[in-house]
């Protein structure tokens, strides 16, 4: 099991630190930050609601990935989370927990042809490791994908991950004990400034010298932000193992229409109210995870035969040999999905020493990760690795915060 | 219906009407159904479809064996490893 | 054909009581049947031209009764047809094995029977090929109307063992033993209570009878710890106060108690646009067949005052079943295992405990071990148990008793916060599933592809 380096347990002694930080939500982001801050030798108090991963983390595709992405903030964060968990895999942290492999986006007419050449030439300009595989080379590339294939991009370097996987890691890493069934009710002023000195949970206070709201949905009310975050529902499904099948895909493929599904990047709320977007990804297990819908109405928590059935048909349409495999599992969760499709990373306005992170919706395994680590750095009053302006929570003006 | 065969792995297996392919499976001496998640094997254990331990492919589809009755002619196969 | 207004899954004798209560009161209902044949495990029936097990004369003629009156009610069975679950539109979904498609049907009531699953607890080597259940030593003793070949031995716990021995040794192999964890001897106060229950006592005293009669040990306060291969066979452990023994055999069945096979189902209860759901016999509790038969007919008139089809409802059932629950916990009381033979004191961290995704006693033991205290859903999802293809059937209540052992001081996690509830209750073809389709109207809507929007 690998423990934190020593290396990295200094400054201390710098005045500006913060000697406890406590953080709302274990979801990947709230666990990786709280890996980040423990690495640095600080003091973490993790107050969770239901348990680790519970939430959007425990329900979510997994993909570590910039097939989808345009150019833009969005991609320059996701190559970043992406790089990251390389990193975290090969210093031991993610090993065995960060499956690289490649994701293919498959275009099966003429017009997925077409976005899917633009999209090509996007990622490439990005520079993003591409390959453009056609006719026979996609048949021997693929053998297991249907002849209605007529071209898929190959993006090199990426990986999938299991969100509940990621966060056991890096608590357990940090050695974190997390307060469950901790429900926060708000924070406590401090004496004097516009800072917080902690938390009012139900079990009582928990206090620290900066609070980081990592909450999903949750962090809306706490924060003011409500009306800004949006839960968003997806569905996904697991097959039992079919070691076989398994062998013959060479990584995830993805559907070229998803990169017409994933087109609100800059529209949140203009996107249709149940979007389908297909993903066959390969576990390490001989098992796949298949997904999935983007939705904003509906249960939660739970799946319906149409969308499930129309997944279904869409992935045989792609990988013919899943008919004869068995689904084992449906499941469903609520992603937080921000008004303006990018997350809320940043101080919270008007607020000293209190921080939010949410609203990945769909990718927050790939940037949970390396959110964790800016996050962590603004806490200790560090310039970030990642250029967080276009996340700045301020962007939504100044908000009413829960005492 | 005394003579009725299916075929195990290409091997003519006999059966009675109604019976399931696990009970003439077992009836040919045949405790493994082929490989599992190591340690385990496929096999018959519970009889009543929950523990998905017999497993096989019955012409192409995957079935618990202790449920699907044989029938002349099919072709059962193990369940190709690692079912989970 | 219109969705019938009662779906009842399983044909044993709770489902079977149900389906005719509602057929005799004018209510539409189906019934669907993963067998080809009805019964239950209890009332298995034998293959046509196979000699029928022998059963109690009191069993017998209530299965005579049950499938007569049944036959009558002309009740539909949907037979090879597995139960998937209810999804959030309300649709019952239904894996028909024979056409190879699921089915999508708008009951208003579900009645779920079925019926229990057996215990089995983990001890090295219970996953082999060659040890099964007693239970399903007893399926294919029933079908085939033939006791299993070889030195067989049957151990575990509870009265079940000594009825499958009797029916061996009437079938002309009986068992090289019978291994008890408890001792009904030494229970004496329980054995007088029994007094009250003459028809229980006399099958019990029959199977007995028979047993001795065939000089079959019956080794109680004995507990089978381990089973290793040795040539075709096995060499099993048996411990008791005194100590260890070997013996081969070859083949093993173990039974550690029955309970409801409610695994994944949905809850009782009405939610939304779906239908009320019922459970009914062994699947709501485990108390043998009698009982299931009586819970059958209250749960069918409970269906048929949601109907709204009331008839003079009266209150026989539940005399009944409280009488059964009484003398199955006498039974539970007389066949407690001693304490010398606790069945999850001093497992090997190898022993294997989830058999789907090969997960031990030690793979727990590291979880449960952490200072952090994981929930059962973190400890289901970090060490992959309850998450195989039997969905947590054979694992997820020893998981959660060897959790609450290991760590005695932390909240302890019940099986369903390892399985969950969500759908499909049962693997399912996908080439099956993403035809569904409700089956009596038009299919062919096909929901519009929002992306190219």
């Amino acid at each position: 099991m690998t423990t934190i380096p020593v290396c990295a347990m200094r400054a201390r002694s710098l005045s500006s630190l913060p000697s406890a930080v406590v953080i709302v939500g274990s979801g990947i982001v709230g666990a990786a930050t709280a890996y980040f801050l423990a690495r640095r030798g600080i003091e973490v108090r993790l107050v969770e609601a239901v348990a680790p991963a519970a939430e959007a983390t425990g329900a979510a595709d997994g993909a570590v990935s910039v097939a989808s992405k345009r150019p833009g903030p969005m991609m320059e964060a996701a190559l970043a989370g992406v790089r990251l968990y390389r990193e975290l895999e090969s210093e031991g942290l993610f090993s065995g927990f960060f499956k690289t492999r490649s994701t293919f986006i498959v275009a099966a007419s003429q017009a997925e042809c077409a976005v899917l050449e633009a999209h090509s030439a996007a990622l490439a300009g990005a520079g993003v490791r591409i390959d453009i595989l056609q006719h026979e080379e996609l048949r021997q590339r693929m053998p297991a994908v249907s002849g209605e294939a007529m071209m898929a991009v190959e993006v090199h370097d990426e990986g999938h991950a299991i969100g509940y996987q990621i966060v056991h890691r890096l608590l357990t890493a940090a050695g974190i004990v997390v307060h469950r069934g901790a429900v926060v009710e708000g924070f406590l002023p401090s004496s004097s400034g516009n800072g917080v000195r902690g938390v009012m949970t139900k079990h009582g206070p928990v206090e620290g010298d900066a609070v980081v709201v990592a909450a999903g949905t949750g962090s809306g009310a706490l924060l003011g932000f409500s009306d800004v975050l949006t839960p968003r529902k997806g569905q996904l499904l697991v097959t039992e193992r079919a070691p076989e099948l398994n062998a013959g895909l060479p990584g995830a493929i993805m559907s070229g229409r998803y990169l017409l599904s994933k087109g609100s990047q800059n529209s949140g709320h203009g996107a249709p109210a149940r979007g389908l977007g297909l993903v066959i990804d390969p576990l390490r297990t001989g098992q796949f995870l298949i997904g999935g819908t983007r939705e904003d109405h509906g249960d939660r928590t739970l799946n319906d035969v149409e969308a499930v059935a129309k997944i279904l048909r869409d992935a045989v349409a792609l990988l013919p040999g899943l008919a004869n495999v068995r689904l084992l599992r449906s499941f469903a969760g609520s992603r937080t999905a921000v008004a303006d499709g990018l997350p809320l990373i940043g101080r919270v306005p008007g607020r000293d020493n209190l921080f939010v992170a949410t609203g990945f919706e769909g990718d927050g395994i790939c940037l949970g990760p390396l959110t964790g680590k800016v996050v962590a750095d603004l806490v200790c009053g560090e310039a970030p690795s990642l250029d967080l302006r276009p996340f700045d929570p301020a962007r939504f003006g100044a908000c009413e915060v829960a005492a | 219906m005394s003579g009725a065969t299916f075929f195990w792995m290409g091997r003519s297996i006999p059966f009675q009407e109604g019976e399931s392919i696990a009970s003439a499976l077992d009836a040919a001496g045949m405790v493994s159904f082929g490989p599992g998640v190591p340690p385990s094997q496929m096999r018959f254990f519970c009889g009543i479809g929950a523990c998905q331990c017999c497993l096989v492919r019955v012409d192409g589809a995957t079935r618990e064996a202790c449920l699907t009755a044989a029938a002349a002619g099919l072709e059962v196969e193990p369940a190709g490893g690692a079912h989970g | 054909m219109a969705d019938p207004d009662v779906l009842i899954v399983g044909a044993g004798p709770a489902g079977l009581a149900a389906a005719v209560e509602l057929a005799a009161s004018g209510v539409s209902v189906e019934l669907a049947e993963q067998r080809g044949t009805i019964g239950g495990a209890i009332y298995r029936q034998p293959i046509s031209a196979a000699t029928p097990v022998p059963q109690a004369a009191a069993a017998k003629a209530r299965w005579r009764s049950l499938s007569a009156a049944f036959d009558e009610s002309g009740v539909r069975v949907r037979h090879a047809t597995v139960f998937l679950g209810i999804e959030a539109d309300g649709q019952v979904l239904l894996d028909d094995r024979r056409s190879g498609g699921v089915v999508c049907l708008r009951p208003k009531v579900v009645i779920l029977a079925t019926g229990a699953v057996e215990t089995v607890h983990p001890r090295p080597g219970w996953h082999l090929a060659g040890v099964t259940t007693a239970g399903g030593l007893q399926v294919m003793m029933k079908e085939r109307g033939r006791a299993p070949e070889g030195r067989v031995i049957l151990a575990g716990n509870g009265p079940l063992l000594i009825a499958v021995a009797a029916q061996m040794a009437r079938l002309g192999n009986p068992p090289v033993a019978v291994v008890e964890a408890g001792d009904p001897f030494r229970r004496p106060a329980a054995g007088l209570g029994l007094l009250a229950f003459p028809g229980l006592l006399r099958e019990a005293a029959g199977y007995v009878l028979d047993v001795k009669r065939h000089r079959v040990p019956w080794l109680r306060g004995t507990r089978l710890a381990a089973i290793e291969p040795q040539g075709e066979g096995f060499a099993v452990t048996l411990e008791d106060a005194r100590g260890t023994r070997r013996m081969e055999v070859d083949r093993v069945a173990l039974h550690d108690g029955i309970r409801p096979n409610d695994f994944g189902l949905p809850q009782v209860g009405g939610r939304g646009e779906g239908p009320l759901v019922l459970h009914a016999g062994d699947c709501r509790e485990a108390l043998g067949a009698p009982a299931a038969g009586a819970d059958g007919h209250r749960a069918a008139r409970e269906a048929i005052r949601h109907l709204g089809a009331d008839r003079t409802a009266n209150s026989r059932e539940g005399r009944d079943i409280a009488r059964y629950r009484k003398a199955q916990a006498l039974l539970a009381r007389l066949f407690a295992p001693l304490p010398e033979a606790l069945p999850f004191e001093n497992l090997p961290d190898e022993t294997l405990l989830c058999r789907c995704e090969g997960r031990t006693v030690g793979d727990l033991r590291a979880l449960c071990e952490m200072p952090d205290r994981l929930t059962g859903r973190e400890v289901k999802h970090n060490g992959r148990f309850a998450m195989g293809a039997c969905q947590g059937r054979f694992c997820a209540a020893n998981t959660a008793v060897l959790m609450a052992r290991m760590r005695p001081e932390a909240p302890a996690p019940t099986p369903v916060d390892l399985t969950g509830r969500r759908w499909p209750a049962r693997p399912v073809s996908i080439g099956a599933l993403m035809q569904a389709a409700p089956e009596n109207t038009d299919q062919d809507k096909e929901m519009t592809d929002e992306v190219h929007k």
